[in-house]
């Protein structure tokens, strides 16, 4: 049996603004892009009866109180990992019977004080006269943080492939030119950059400068996955979920085996093979990708694992420029978690992009013709998680 | 590296973990190696990630191996804002198969000096007015 094509499509998405110190709550700012998704489909909050959390707490008590939230009447399907494969999850639900309507959201509004319980980022830090105590392999442990870890990475892929950190460092400057087409990504005001403004701004954790390092703001976004009976009769056209998949495995930044590369490259791997073996369609067919970009060593070993060039190769793939709008696979078009918006999970925001891409609804960043589309989502961990859905237009 | 007092995160010493850390005690790092299969596992878990056996001995390393990567931290979280720049090391150990690999910062080195594949030995430092012992890694000269 293989993976039901155009029974379930997407027929709502939307990002909130995008921004450091939004207004709010994490709770609203998901409200607010589950009000916006519904009205972009033109549908009511009632007719979601599935819910998928992006939200930190995704846990089954927290999806209760949002189901409660969202019309006080069950739902009948629930789940939780990654945008991409919470896409594909829906749409095999749907077609199961499962589900009609199937809401996918995320919001951050950082951490402010009030319902959200988080304290406020203004506030004073208050300070530590005590060691605190965390898990026993905790990184905390040893200075380690998110930019420390790729940078890790980073070093071994650069080692083990021979592989340039200028050619890496082009793959900011390709993120930024796709900012600066979109009017609604945090740097693209900023202007371009060059390959020597990425080696000439700070040094974070060697090799990675400030500019190889993703954004870290507040924002939400929402998806809306329904059947096609559904979808029918929503506002724009459905953007068909043509198959997909899901691959999770470890390397959650503590353990990891000498193979790390070839090893932990497997998720995206397998997520890969079964998304273009459920939608019938070869690497050359996709017109317009989006990929979890949190650093240009994520970028490079995702083209590879994808299966868009070899493995080793990517940092190649990049140099020679096909990332970008005119090339062979535009990706990322509005400006990734590098100068679009990194909003603490924001790897639904991949798959926006792409709907809107397959919609024609992006303007001057628009790639032309743009019929079938790949999304790759990715976090909690450097690359153990992969979910991947490929989408297509009528 | 210790301040005073000191306020970076420390392990918090689970029970089931506790060969390990009195193990760093009396300077041995000790590893879970499977019974069953041989295989040595980092970071522990209850089972064997080969053959699911429970049957695993926390067991004496040579306490050194060799950098697997490694980076130079210019901006460092919370208490180690002030140590920078410091160096965080994924390190080999030659004990296998699934030989372990070891995150930890370096200590009594030079970070220009740093290159993958560089011999490095497990240190340790007890943490004054904890109950912990931590470790870190310096070059094996």
């Amino acid at each position: 049996m293989g993976f039901p094509q155009r029974k379930a499509a997407i027929v709502g998405v939307y990002n909130t603004k995008q921004a450091k110190m939004l207004e709010g709550t994490p709770w609203t700012l998901a409200l607010e892009a589950i009000q916006g998704a519904l009205d972009d489909a033109g549908l009511k909050h009632s007719d979601i009866d599935g819910l998928s959390s992006m939200m930190y707490d995704a846990s089954l008590t927290a999806q209760q109180m949002w189901v409660e939230q969202l019309g006080g009447r069950p739902m009948t399907y629930t789940s939780h990992g990654i945008a991409g494969a919470l896409v594909t999850k829906a749409a095999a639900a749907i077609a199961a019977g499962l589900t009609n309507v199937v809401c996918i959201y995320f919001g951050n509004a950082g951490m402010r004080a009030g319902p959200s319980k988080q304290r406020a980022a203004k506030e004073a830090v208050p300070v530590v006269r005590k060691a605190p105590r965390v898990p026993d392999w905790d990184f905390n442990i040893h200075g380690a943080y998110m930019s420390a870890w790729y940078a890790l990475w980073t070093r071994r892929y650069m080692d083990q492939f021979n592989a340039p950190y200028e050619n890496l460092a082009e793959y900011p400057v390709t993120a930024r030119y796709h900012a600066t087409l979109n009017p609604a990504s945090i740097m693209g005001e900023r202007g371009e950059i060059t390959v020597q403004d990425v080696i000439d701004s700070p040094m974070i954790s060697s090799p990675l400068h400030r500019l190889d390092c993703s954004l870290d703001n507040d924002g939400g976004y929402a998806i809306l996955v329904a059947s096609a009976e559904v979808a029918k009769n929503c506002r724009k056209e459905p953007i068909w979920v043509l198959g997909g998949g899901e691959g999770i495995y470890t390397d959650f930044y503590m353990s990891f085996t000498n193979d790390w590369i070839n090893d932990h490259g497997q998720s995206v791997r397998k997520a890969s093979e079964i998304a273009f073996a459920g939608a019938g369609v070869s690497r050359d067919d996709i017109d317009v990708a989006a990929m979890y970009d949190c650093f240009p060593v994520t970028m490079a070993r995702n083209i590879e694992e994808m299966g868009f060039c070899k493995v080793g190769e990517g940092h190649e793939y990049i140099k020679e420029g096909h990332l970008k709008l005119g090339g062979k696979l535009p990706t990322n078009t509005d400006g990734g978690l590098l100068s679009h918006s990194h909003c603490g999970n924001p790897s639904g925001m991949h798959v926006v992009e792409v709907v809107k891409q397959l919609r024609g609804e992006c303007d001057a960043r628009q790639v032309k013709d743009a019929k079938i589309g790949a999304v790759l989502s990715q976090g909690y961990a450097v690359h153990g998680v992969a979910g991947v859905a490929i989408l297509g237009k009528d | 590296m210790t301040q005073q007092p000191y306020n970076k995160p420390l392990p918090q010493r689970s029970p089931e973990n506790e060969e390990f850390w009195a193990g760093l005690e009396s300077g041995e790092f000790r590893v879970p190696r499977c019974n069953n299969c041989g295989y040595w596992h980092w970071v522990p878990y209850p089972a064997c990630r080969n053959c699911l056996s429970t049957d695993q001995t926390w067991t004496k390393t040579g306490g050194k191996g060799k950098i697997f990567s490694y980076t130079v931290v210019h901006r460092g979280p919370g208490g180690f804002r002030d140590d920078v720049p410091y160096v965080l090391a994924m390190v080999e150990f030659p004990e296998g198969p699934r030989n372990p690999i070891v995150l930890g910062t370096m200590v009594d080195v030079d970070p220009d000096a740093v290159h993958t594949g560089m011999p490095v030995k497990v240190v340790y430092e007890e943490i004054p007015d904890e109950d912990v012992t931590i470790w870190h890694f310096a070059p094996d000269d």
